[in-house]
């Protein structure tokens, strides 16, 4: 078998290629509206969102309507019960998600406790069916992705004014609240158009591994965001490979993929500072050997 | 500028309260700030200094009461009012160069979308120029002292388009070289017809300012040096034991433990930091 014959084997198939179709769009749209919820610092938030979103698709396998939609109405609840809780009480805002995060989370496996298929209804919306994408799906998610990947790019004013401080944001016109609602639509469209392809809870994986990652290597939030799409696609076809070859979960592998190569570059850019730093001091020792 | 821009008062205010939640920072106050000149805004920390500024910039609502800024509503007012931030502020993991963040201030104008032009992208390096951070353009905002990081900040207001600068402590805690650049900076656009309001700790430079508002909860004093800063009103401001006897004072200061020394009864050599006699 030829190397070119190893990388292509994985994607013969109809049902890979379906795969490898929804995973790249999944991790386009995932990597880059990621970037500005990771230096929003909304990884929390993001982390609850994904569990959130569970009783609406369960809601709507069960009683049969559009898991979009009903991904849709619990990430409204979502949010809404977020702001509740936070103008009603004292309470820090993660304690508001954190109390959301969880009793989203237990509606979502009790309604599907009510469906004859339990586990594997679950386990499809949490952990994705990769391999069971159909073209229909791929579809919907493509124009989601579309809409996420436009507005993360054209809303790039308003988004870095509110990364860098909402105060500041506001003085420039830039409508920091108006901004944030936007991020919030857009990261709630990236949840619900991935969670086929990858499932509700490893888009996460795709939606901080590869910005976190990029983050290391960009100085600027242009740079970080190719950086980061560039991150997912290659964790998507990395993940899709050696699922294949190792026998493992399509979506989990993408994700530990994703998360893996975070701590690979993080390790790689300790190091390289650690040796520039001793460069330096050896430079610094002769410089000062010449001078004696 | 139009002609109205001129003569309006920077802001008026008048039963102006203001409270972040449940915490009223400002008590009923009112006062006028002029269309030009420096004003410095005076006082304790936590009497509300940073809080007023806050809503002149249009960032934090009256509570009740009016305050209006160059005539119209403080939220309306941005395009004409630049805000500076405390060096102190700095956005923790992002990536952003000096340039981008001076360019930030050409976004007023532009809006949401319109593309930066030739002429915006000229204004955006004369800023740079005139704080003297043109060498740093490249350089990441975290990879700055906060001296060059103020300066930064300063240049971003100085390119946005503005009859106004509100500036937050803009001199607390700098080295030589900024603080002389940031001064100069004040003077410039005092001469250029421009409103400066500025927040301190230090008396001195207080006296050196055309207008003074004394804080403690509420709008104390508000008119020239002379009048506002009696040793009255500075006992009421910081308390009858911050003032004692001998000539000097001690006024809290968050970046200084001890807080510099100023002689609250002999006013100072009008040299040092005098906005209104320089040049």
């Amino acid at each position: 078998m030829t190397p070119i014959d190893w990388l292509a084997e994985p994607f013969a198939l109809g049902f890979q290629q379906r795969a490898l179709i929804g995973g790249v769009i999944a991790a386009v749209m995932s990597s880059t509206v990621g970037v500005w919820l990771v230096l929003r610092g909304m990884s929390f938030f993001g982390d609850a969102f994904v569990h959130a979103v569970l009783p609406g698709i369960a809601a709507a396998m069960l009683f049969d309507f559009s898991p979009y939609l009903g991904a849709a109405i619990a990430a409204v609840v979502m949010v809404g019960g977020i702001e509740f809780i936070h103008r009603q009480t004292a309470l820090k805002e993660d304690t508001a998600i954190g109390l959301l995060f969880v009793g989203m989370m237990a509606l979502g496996v009790a309604i599907i406790s009510k469906s004859p298929s339990f586990t594997g209804s679950l386990t499809s919306i949490l952990f994705g069916d990769t391999f069971g994408v159909t073209w229909a799906a791929i579809q919907g998610e493509a124009v989601m992705a579309a809409i996420v990947v436009v507005g993360s790019l054209v809303l790039y004013r308003p988004l870095l004014g509110l990364s860098f401080s909402a105060t500041k944001a506001s003085t420039l016109g830039l409508k920091p609240r108006l901004t944030h609602a936007l991020l919030l639509a857009m990261i709630a469209l990236a949840v619900i158009g991935s969670f086929q392809a990858v499932g509700t809870l490893l888009v996460f994986g795709l939606l901080v591994g590869p910005p976190a990652t990029a983050a290391l290597l960009s100085r600027t939030v242009p740079r970080m965001i190719a950086t980061s799409i560039l991150l997912a696609l290659a964790a998507v076809v990395v993940g899709l490979t050696l699922s294949y070859r190792l026998g493992t979960a399509g979506a989990a592998t993408i994700a530990l993929v994703a998360v893996g190569t975070f701590f690979v570059v993080m390790h790689a850019t300790w190091l390289r500072r650690i040796l520039a730093r001793r460069r330096a001091a050896r430079a610094e020792t002769r410089a000062q050997e010449v001078t004696a | 500028m139009t002609a109205s821009a001129i003569d309006t008062p920077l802001a008026e205010a008048s039963g102006l309260v203001l409270a972040y939640g449940n915490h009223v920072a400002m008590t009923p106050s009112d006062f006028t700030i002029p269309a030009h000149g420096v004003t410095a805004i005076i006082g304790p920390n936590g009497s509300g200094k940073s809080t007023l500024l806050n809503s002149l910039a249009g960032v934090l609502q009256p509570r009740s009461g009016s305050l209006k800024v160059l005539g119209k509503p403080a939220s309306e007012a941005y395009r004409q009012v630049a805000y500076v931030m405390q060096s102190m502020a700095l956005p923790e993991g992002t990536p952003i160069t000096v340039k981008e963040v001076v360019a930030m201030g050409r976004y007023p104008t532009r809006g949401w979308f319109r593309p930066l032009t030739k002429s915006d992208r000229r204004r955006i390096a004369w800023a740079m120029d005139l704080l003297d951070v043109a060498d740093l353009a490249r350089r990441h905002l975290g990879e700055l002292s906060g001296g060059q990081r103020q300066r930064v900040y300063v240049a971003q207001g100085l390119a946005q388009d503005h009859v106004a600068v509100l500036l937050d402590e803009p001199l607390t805690g700098l080295d030589l070289v900024s603080a002389k650049t940031i001064d100069d900076i004040i003077h410039s656009e005092r001469e250029r017809g421009h409103s400066v309001v500025l927040t301190t700790h230090d008396l001195d430079e207080a006296r050196a300012a055309d207008h003074v508002i004394l804080m403690n909860g509420h709008v104390l004093a508000s008119g020239p040096p002379e009048q506002v800063l009696s040793r009255r009103n500075l006992e009421l401001a910081y308390g009858l034991g911050s003032l004692h006897d001998s000539d000097l004072v001690f006024i809290d200061d968050p970046e200084h433990g001890d807080g510099p020394a100023v002689d609250a009864l002999n006013p100072p050599n009008p040299s040092r930091h005098n906005h209104r006699h320089h040049h």
